[in-house]
């Protein structure tokens, strides 16, 4: 029991001191904000050349074409983190929240190992879920997104 | 008064006495004359004003019935895609590419060696679409190696056209592929003029040389043999009256095809008649329309046909059903070479063609060899997608452009595979369809053994016991209870009886009629084990179970018996692949579609249907279901396809079969497609086969042919891989006796090793310490 006890206070003491260092309560920025990694997630592939046109039809104001040149992307690239994140965003625009915030998670399910990216996919499903209404769900996806947002904090 | 009335009557007949003794009576007067033509007058200025308001509502409201038309998906080209030489002539013959070796127009190509030279269509789409161009394609035994322009620039993603798979004309029976009048052929205009018109840009409605002599041929015949219409009576005669030739309809004709011309340019007139006239009947379908003549006998657009093909097509406006070519091609190429002929005449055309052209073939496409009728179950599935949204009179009127989700080749593959098995056992039928299970696509509908059999829609209508397809879901019911169940949990497989409310006893048995005693849940699942899988049912329960059913995307009623456990619930092919396409996609439930756009009949976007997939089933989960649907195929019912299949081809899948033998069903995934394949007999009778021995193959074979993707199997970070010893509780080490390895969620990692596992899994040093701390 006293053995026990003492293990929580070491664990409690080890966390804090960790938050003190890396700034685990950091929190994820509401709004949509990310840079495009470094690595380019397309490579050089006919995928990237249909994502480009898409990003520009979607600058443009025409989504239903973007929404095309991303899917067409996607059969291309059925794995791509990155282009169920850009349906995602774009579905948000369209106002379809509820397939926004599947194509969200799928984005989660191939994203790479990067807590930043990861934390950008969380907020969306939190804003998808905010959308819907899901209040509950939100705070959950909106902490897993703060979460790794002090994981990238602390990198 | 009576007196000077008498008188007057008495003075007035005398005069009269007098001149009939000179003269006949006459029975009219000029006052007469007069008032009668002023009647008359009056009469044919409120016909004239009557057929003129005639003329032009008519004309200038008319819309042309115009079936909405049912595109397949674009092929996409691009340098890396997985596409042989012989598929991509294949593609090239269905979308009637003509052999020319510079490629010189649209619809032409050229192959040397491994290039191939192709100058697209083009055509509009969502996303603007492509335009016509000319493409190198440089092709390897693994697909397209280069792709550039003609002038050699890199191309890094191109589409070759659409291919017309059908059309929807519910509410009448007239169809006809619109042309403009700036794209009439002028070769075809100067040809039809010739046969039928030549005065007709000097008339005024009515060739009063040609009526007259029409008049003393049917004077001379003593009937009414000839019209001596020009083109524009004939479209008068088309658009608002009777075929019937009868004077009274000729008096009609007259005075509107003048008012016609009153008031409508020549070229309106000329592009109104060439998209009315009637060329033919295909069944119930009326083939009006030189653009859709084109392609319903040669296969082609309309400004792609050579002259001796639009010689054929002027020829048939004198009797479409005469001089038929399909029927009567004799009577047919006589017909068209007297129109070369007049073409010759009219120095449309040199000597040196005219010789030329009437040597070649009628070249008419057999009937029904067009993709146009080739689909019939994908075109059913697309009615039924697009009448939830559109109102019959709109699909058979506006001319929409319904781009589908249709892959020609995955069809024909599946409708291939399918005859081949089912060659010789001519009771049993089958379905398949197949899906992308990303998107959720749906790329091919196989309703019949007999492809382009347009009857029974078995991949929408047959709705069939599911048998072991069922099974699936049980387990995903299992391992929602994380704590208590994982795919390495032992289940009984042993006797098991159910007394059901009325007293009726559940008593499954196995395949084999035996029972095997103490499994994992892999193995029941791996050997389709009925009785574990029945234990295993009535631990989770039937309520969890059905609400299982449901998430994965079940619509119909599941009745709440154990005997679902086994598949006791009838499906049809489509509503069993939506069922699995949530598996495949790992827990999205992506609707199925059919379609992806509706342009408007000037290819304008009308309406998009999105991908919209929706998290359903914890991903999780799912990825240990389909670990476990893997270990299907590598060591279960399904290891045929494992053995036939490339290795580095990732599948996973189900295989299925109905009490008695009536129902078998093989459902299963890679990384790019989902194919659900059933076999059954029409009246429900035994067909001797399992999933194995039937549909398995066929899905092999389907999966064998199309280009693929492996089934992605890379764990989420709550799923960890773990040695487990043989009763499934505690972990174990991959060296120790009768240890396997599973996926299991963190929350069911077990809290406790076999002694060997302990040995072999011991942490060491620091991390030792550590684990010291949280044990």
């Amino acid at each position: 029991m006293v053995e026990g006890l003492v293990r929580l206070v070491f664990i409690a003491v080890m966390a804090m001191t960790c938050a003190a260092f890396v700034g685990c309560a950091t929190r994820a920025p509401d709004a949509v904000i990310f840079d495009l990694p470094v690595q380019d997630p397309l490579n050089d592939s006919p995928a990237k050349s249909l994502w480009q046109s898409g990003v520009q039809a979607r600058d443009n104001n025409n989504l239903a074409a973007a929404s095309r040149y991303f899917e067409r992307a996607l059969s291309l690239a059925p794995d791509s983190s990155w282009l169920y994140r850009e349906l995602a965003e774009l579905r948000l625009r369209q106002g379809d929240d509820a397939a926004a915030e599947g194509l969200a998670r799928k984005a989660l399910r191939y994203a790479p190992s990067d807590p930043a990216y990861q934390s950008v996919l969380w907020q969306l499903v939190a804003t998808s879920r905010q959308r819907q209404g899901n209040e509950k769900g939100a705070e959950s996806a909106r902490r897993e997104a703060d979460m790794l947002w002090s994981r990238k904090a602390a990198k | 008064m009576a007196k000077n009335t008498r008188k007057k009557t008495t003075s007035r007949k005398t005069p009269a006495r007098a001149s009939s003794k000179s003269a006949p009576r006459r029975w009219w007067s000029w006052a007469f004359v007069f008032k009668l033509a002023l009647v008359l007058g009056v009469i044919a200025l409120v016909a004239t004003i009557w057929l003129d308001a005639l003329v032009r509502d008519r004309f200038d409201t008319h819309q042309w019935q115009l079936p909405a038309r049912v595109y397949s998906r674009p092929v996409e080209l691009y340098a890396g895609r997985e596409l042989d030489r012989a598929h991509l002539l294949r593609m090239l013959d269905l979308m009637r590419y003509r052999r020319d070796p510079a490629a010189r127009a649209p619809g032409s190509f050229s192959v040397n060696g491994d290039q191939v030279l192709l100058h697209t269509r083009g055509f509009n789409d969502s996303d603007g679409g492509e335009k016509a161009r000319l493409l190198r394609l440089t092709l390897s035994a693994q697909g397209v190696r280069r792709l550039t322009d003609g002038a050699g620039a890199k191309v890094s993603i191109a589409r070759l056209e659409p291919i017309q798979i059908g059309s929807i004309h519910p509410g009448h029976k007239q169809d006809r592929v619109l042309v403009k009048g700036a794209d009439i052929p002028p070769l075809l205009e100067g040809m039809l003029l010739a046969v039928e018109d030549r005065s007709f840009y000097e008339h005024h409605g009515i060739s009063l040389r040609g009526l007259s002599r029409a008049m003393l041929a049917n004077f001379r015949a003593g009937q009414m043999t000839q019209g001596g219409s020009t083109l524009t009576q004939q479209l008068v005669k088309n658009f608002w009256l009777s075929r019937e030739r009868t004077l009274s309809r000729k008096l009609v004709e007259i005075p509107m095809a003048m008012l016609l011309e009153l008031h409508y340019s020549k070229e309106q007139i000329l592009e109104a008649y060439l998209n009315e006239v009637y060329l033919g009947q295909d069944g119930a379908r009326a083939i009006h329309g030189m653009g859709l003549g084109a392609q319903y006998y040669f296969g082609r657009p309309l400004d792609e046909l050579r002259p001796h093909q639009y010689a054929l097509l002027v020829g048939l406006l004198k009797g479409p059903s005469y001089y038929d070519p399909r029927r009567h091609p004799e009577r047919s190429k006589q017909r068209r070479d007297t129109v070369l002929l007049a073409a010759y005449d009219q120095q449309l055309i040199s000597v040196d063609e005219l010789k030329q052209f009437q040597q070649k073939s009628l070249d008419v496409v057999p009937p029904g060899s067009a993709a146009l009728y080739a689909f019939p179950a994908f075109i059913d599935l697309v009615k039924r997608q697009l009448s939830r949204d559109y109102p019959e009179k709109i699909l058979s009127s506006e001319g929409l452009r319904i781009h589908s989700t249709l892959d020609v080749p995955a069809q024909l593959a599946a409708e291939a595979a399918l005859a081949r098995f089912l060659k010789n056992k001519e009771e049993v039928n089958g379905a398949v369809v197949i899906t992308s299970p990303n998107q959720g696509d749906v790329l091919a509908v196989v309703g019949d053994k007999v492809a382009r059999s347009a009857g029974f829609n078995r991949a929408l209508d047959a709705i069939r016991p599911i048998g072991s397809l069922a099974k699936p879901a049980v387990v995903l019911a299992a391992l929602q209870q994380a704590r208590k169940h994982t795919l390495a949990s032992m289940v009984e497989d042993g006797p098991v009886e159910v007394v059901m409310e009325g007293g009726q006893h559940w008593a499954p048995q196995n395949y084999d009629g035996k029972s095997l005693g103490a499994m994992s849940i892999q193995d029941a699942l791996s050997a389709s084990r009925n009785q574990a899988i029945a234990r295993l049912g009535l631990d989770v329960g039937v309520g969890p179970v059905i609400k299982t059913f449901h998430a994965l995307g079940v619509r119909s009623e599941i009745p709440p018996y154990p005997s679902i456990f086994l598949g006791a619930l009838s499906l049809s092919p489509f509503e069993t692949a939506v069922m699995y396409q949530t598996i495949a996609t790992g827990g999205y439930r992506t609707p199925l579609r059919a379609i992806t756009d509706v342009l408007d009949k000037d290819g304008l976007p009308l309406a998009r249907y999105p991908v919209s997939p929706k998290a359903v089933v914890d991903e999780d989960l799912m990825y240990l279901l389909q670990w476990a649907l893997r270990r299907v195929v590598v060591e279960g019912t399904a290891q045929y396809a494992y053995n036939m299949l490339p290795k580095d081809l990732v599948v996973a899948g189900k295989t299925g079969t109905s009490d008695g033998y009536r129902d078998a069903w093989f459902a299963g995934f890679s990384g790019s497609h989902l194919a659900v394949v059933w076999m059954g007999r029409d009246d429900n009778g035994n067909t001797g086969l399992t999933g194995s021995s039937g549909p398995l193959r066929v899905w092999t074979d389907i999966m064998s042919t199309l280009p693929q993707r492996p089934l992605n199997l890379t764990p989420p970070e709550t799923v960890k891989m773990v040695w487990m010893d043989e009763d499934g509780r505690r972990s174990s080490g991959s060296g120790c006796a009768g240890a396997r390895q599973y996926p299991l969620l963190n929350v069911s990692l077990p809290d406790s090793a076999s002694p060997c596992g302990k040995v072999q899994g011991a942490p060491k040093g620091v991390m030792k310490w550590l684990k010291g701390w949280f044990d």
